[in-house]
């Protein structure tokens, strides 16, 4: 009897990892990567394929999680106290700077690769059937990580802080009927006061991230559930490609047609569910790509975390997170403006209130939930769908180019202004 | 590839790793520990007994604050200026030298920024300092930072600090608030100075408006005021001092300090010298007052200030109700009170004036407190430029009379004027009447006008 190896066994309830069983059970006998297939695509782990995007992007709110939690021991969402917590971090807590670097850096990380992630699953064609309405719950957690860094932009209460926050409210109040009330609901008043500083620090630390893990837990569930990550374009064979197999209820389309069903092998309840399950089948020929998740897609996943977490450290090592004078609501900064990935919106409020502040991005919001449901083009690969490609790559561009116009070449009442103009001491 | 998975994962552990060793080792050497580690060897240095010495030299090393809620700041400072209230450190080097003449303003009690300026959470020089980016209140070039008395000792005179008197006086004389607001009252041609001392925190800057406002704040409607060098530095410290902030109960009693000078101010309004005398210049019906402060303790003065009848009941020396400040004031004075002195006070005392000279004498102050003399002069001369106004400066006020009915004048006073324009195409000119209606009551504003007939009715006696 070997008291340490029982022990060792009644936790990890399985063969040795150097027999195929215990490779598979090494997944599906763990809570925590028991949402991996024992075996996945060798090809759906290629990074030109998905670039990783959305497992930075979990572990961005990883990072995010963990050091918002410190930060939480340190921190009183009250004027004019929240501001000096800040300096006690700079000044006089272990780790303090380096703590707030990672959560401000690893915040903007989030923005911009949910944001990416979404760039890659559209251009892939990832969102069609049946994945419809992952890419929907996906648009609504980019609209909550929005919404997380909006609200954690307020809470240094520093003059950046303050007039971002007024600035992006009152972008909000523009919307007719509804709009002025919103803002006053979320602000507790109608300036940017101590009420609004509480709410959205409730907002940033219960709320809206219990949101996002449940909405993730789903996400992730449904990824699964669909038949794992989308298969690479460049594997798509053609346009009669029997890719999709589909049951009952679906028109009869060209790749049901197609299928020559019972050479497939499917991964479901078989002896419960009668008929095909609606998810992506792998053809025997593929079969031969299967590899086991451990160790080729753990280890992937495990570099894409180390990866994302260096970055995260080195930038924050020599790159401080800003923090201004304290807030201070009788010094308007000129230009006041917002957090820089609602600049585009800035952008086009400036331009005309009502239609770039509330009817432009409500629709856009609308376009991308109804995306998988107006596209209707079965076909992923990107020869077919020359338009829809064309389409989506102006919507980004535009957007891009509305934010860096906003961010660096607007100055004193909103005017064009050179990026460099403050270098050459115009002023 | 797939064999070389485990050594890039391994690889990126070790990089995170350093990565987190560097935090750790950035977070580990702050500057004020060396500072500290130097002043515990410093100390050391004296130190005879071995066991001692090496207490001193193995002393933990703390960051050491003064909370100053009353004041609404953390002051770090003695974190690294360890020696501040050390006498024995008076040759040390910065950052450990002793400060002399601190008592009684001690750390502890007032902490260092609120006269020297600087960032008083942090703790490496530079942002100590204040000399960084998004911090309004850097160290105060040493010939300013007695400046910061002021934020007290508002009122009457601080003992070293002859600017600040002379700033205030200034002000108040040459018609600075009929432009500019201070504390609710005054014009609204030029910013509110309420604040000054803490938006504009920067001596240079504001030494150099008062020479020529042109210089530093182009196209500024200010006149030029011709100040002189010390002028402009006596406004400069008053300036510096205006900051506005809230402060604790203890921190707002001092706003004047007791000294002999406000007692002797106290001297006069009370019009002591109808019943005392010093040295026997003035009044016999009460007791001399020279040496009094050298027969009695200054406790004992204060009682009977307090309450004249406690000690001599039936005494015909009324109860003043002075505040404690006041009190110790007037016993300051009386300490130094000499025979000149009431001698100086009973020719100073002015004869009572009539009720229609009263009137106009309170319409004569009311022009000089409310700043009219700032553009109209205080001869009534006018003649400050005023560029494209017609004339092409502010009007002199000796012939209000003529051109105006005193019905006209109060009009122009309540409700402000902006003068006609020289030339369309040009800009408007950049002083005008601001209207005064909300500050002044009609009261003062008729008075003001009383005054200035006053002074066409003297011509005429020509």
């Amino acid at each position: 009897m070997n008291p340490i190896r029982d022990a060792w066994q009644s936790i990890f309830r399985r063969d040795p990892l150097s027999t195929d069983k215990g490779k598979s059970e090494f997944v599906f006998l763990n809570v925590w990567l028991h949402i991996h297939p024992a075996k996945v695509k060798k090809d759906n782990l290629k990074v030109k394929h998905t670039f990783y995007l959305g497992f930075i992007t979990f572990f961005l709110f990883l990072i995010l999680v963990t050091s918002g939690v410190a930060l939480m021991f340190y921190y009183r969402p009250h004027p004019p106290q929240a501001y000096q917590d800040m300096k006690d971090l700079q000044f006089v807590v272990y780790l303090g700077s380096f703590l707030r670097n990672m959560h401000r850096w690893s915040a903007h990380g989030m923005v911009i690769c949910v944001f990416l992630h979404m760039c890659r699953v559209f251009y892939t064609g990832s969102y069609k059937r049946p994945r419809q309405f992952n890419w929907v719950i996906g648009v609504v957690l980019f609209l909550l990580t929005l919404g997380l860094s909006f609200t954690g932009y307020l809470l240094p209460w520093d003059q950046l802080a303050f007039w971002a926050i007024t600035v992006g409210t009152n972008i909000g109040s523009y919307a007719p009927l509804v709009g002025a009330r919103v803002r006053e609901l979320l602000l507790g008043g109608h300036t940017v006061a101590e009420s609004a500083l509480l709410r959205f620090y409730v907002l940033h630390v219960a709320v809206l991230p219990a949101l996002v893990t449940l909405l993730t837990m789903v996400h992730f569930w449904r990824v699964r559930k669909d038949g794992g990550l989308s298969r690479p374009v460049w594997k798509l064979k053609d346009r009669q490609s029997p890719e999709l197999v589909a049951i009952g209820g679906a028109e009869s389309n060209a790749p049901l047609a197609a299928a020559t069903a019972s050479q497939d092998k499917t991964y479901g309840l078989m002896e419960v569910v009668t008929g095909k399950p609606i998810f992506e089948t792998v053809g025997m020929d593929e079969e031969e790509d299967a590899v086991f998740s451990y160790p080729y897609a753990f280890f992937r996943e495990g570099i894409a975390l180390l990866a994302t977490v260096t970055t995260v450290m080195a930038v924050s090592l020599f790159w401080q997170a800003p923090l201004e004078e304290m807030a201070n609501p009788a010094k308007t900064p000129n230009p006041a403006k917002a957090p820089w990935y609602f600049l585009g919106l800035q952008e086009l409020v400036s331009h005309s209130a009502l239609l770039g502040g509330v009817i432009v991005p409500a629709l856009a919001v609308l376009a991308l939930i109804a995306i998988p449901y107006v596209d209707l083009n079965p076909s992923r690969r990107p020869a077919d769908r020359k338009w829809a490609i064309r389409a989506f790559t102006v919507f980004v561009v535009v957007n891009i180019v509305l934010i860096v116009v906003g961010t660096f070449f607007r100055g004193p009442g909103w005017t064009l202004v050179a990026p460099w103009a403050h270098l050459a001491g115009a002023e | 590839m797939e064999r070389r998975l485990p050594q890039f994962f391994f690889a990126l552990s070790l990089v995170a790793l350093v990565l987190m060793l560097g935090a750790v080792w950035q977070a580990a050497a702050p500057s004020w520990k060396t500072y500290q580690e130097e002043f515990h060897r410093l100390e050391s240095v004296g130190e005879p007994n071995a066991a001692a010495k090496s207490d001193v030299l193995n002393a933990a090393l703390v960051i050491r604050q003064d909370l100053l809620p009353g004041l609404q700041r953390v002051d770090r400072c003695t974190t690294c200026h360890l020696g501040v209230e050390d006498p024995t450190m008076k040759n040390a080097p910065q950052p450990f030298s002793f400060h002399a003449n601190l008592a009684p303003h001690i750390p502890a009690k007032f902490g260092c920024t609120v006269c020297h300026g600087g960032q008083g959470l942090a703790t490496d020089q530079q942002n100590a300092h204040g000399r960084v980016a998004f911090w309004q209140e850097p160290l105060l070039p040493r010939e300013y930072i007695r400046a910061s008395c002021g934020r007290c000792h508002k009122e009457g005179e601080v003992p070293g600090v002859p600017e600040l008197t002379d700033g205030r006086r200034l002000f108040e004389s040459q018609g600075c608030r009929g432009c500019h607001k201070l504390n609710g009252v005054g014009g609204t041609v030029g910013p509110d100075l309420t604040e000054e001392g803490a938006v504009h925190r920067a001596p240079g800057w504001l030494e150099r408006h008062f020479l020529d406002p042109n210089t530093v704040s182009r196209n500024s409607p200010m006149p030029n005021f011709h100040f002189t060098k010390e002028q402009a530095r006596a406004l400069t410290f008053y300036m510096l001092s205006l900051t506005n902030e809230q402060m604790g109960t203890y921190y707002s009693s001092v706003r004047l300090i007791p000294s002999a000078g406000y007692g002797r101010q106290l001297f006069v309004e009370k019009n002591c010298i109808a019943c005392h005398n010093i040295g026997g210049v003035g009044a016999k019906n009460g007791p001399d007052l020279l040496g009094v402060a050298k027969q009695h303790s200054p406790g004992w003065l204060d009682e009977q200030l307090v309450n004249p009848q406690l000690i001599y009941p039936g005494s015909s020396m009324p109860d003043y109700d002075l505040e404690t400040n006041s009190r110790k004031a007037l016993i300051a004075f009386m300490a130094s009170a000499t025979a000149e002195d009431a001698q100086t006070i009973l020719a100073q005392r002015s004869k009572p004036l009539t009720a229609e000279d009263a009137a106009i004498e309170a319409g004569k102050q009311s022009f000089s407190r409310f700043g009219c003399v700032g553009c109209h002069g205080l001869e009534l001369q006018g003649g400050v430029p005023n560029p494209n106004s017609q004339g092409g400066e502010v009007p002199s006020l000796l012939h209000a009379s003529d051109d105006y009915t005193k019905e006209e004048v109060v009009k122009i006073i309540q409700n402000g004027k902006v003068p006609p324009v020289d030339n369309p195409s040009k800009p408007a000119a950049p002083l005008y009447m601001p209207p005064w209606k909300s500050v002044l009551t009609d009261e003062d504003i008729h008075r003001i006008a009383d005054y200035l007939w006053s002074l066409q009715k003297k011509k005429d006696a020509w």
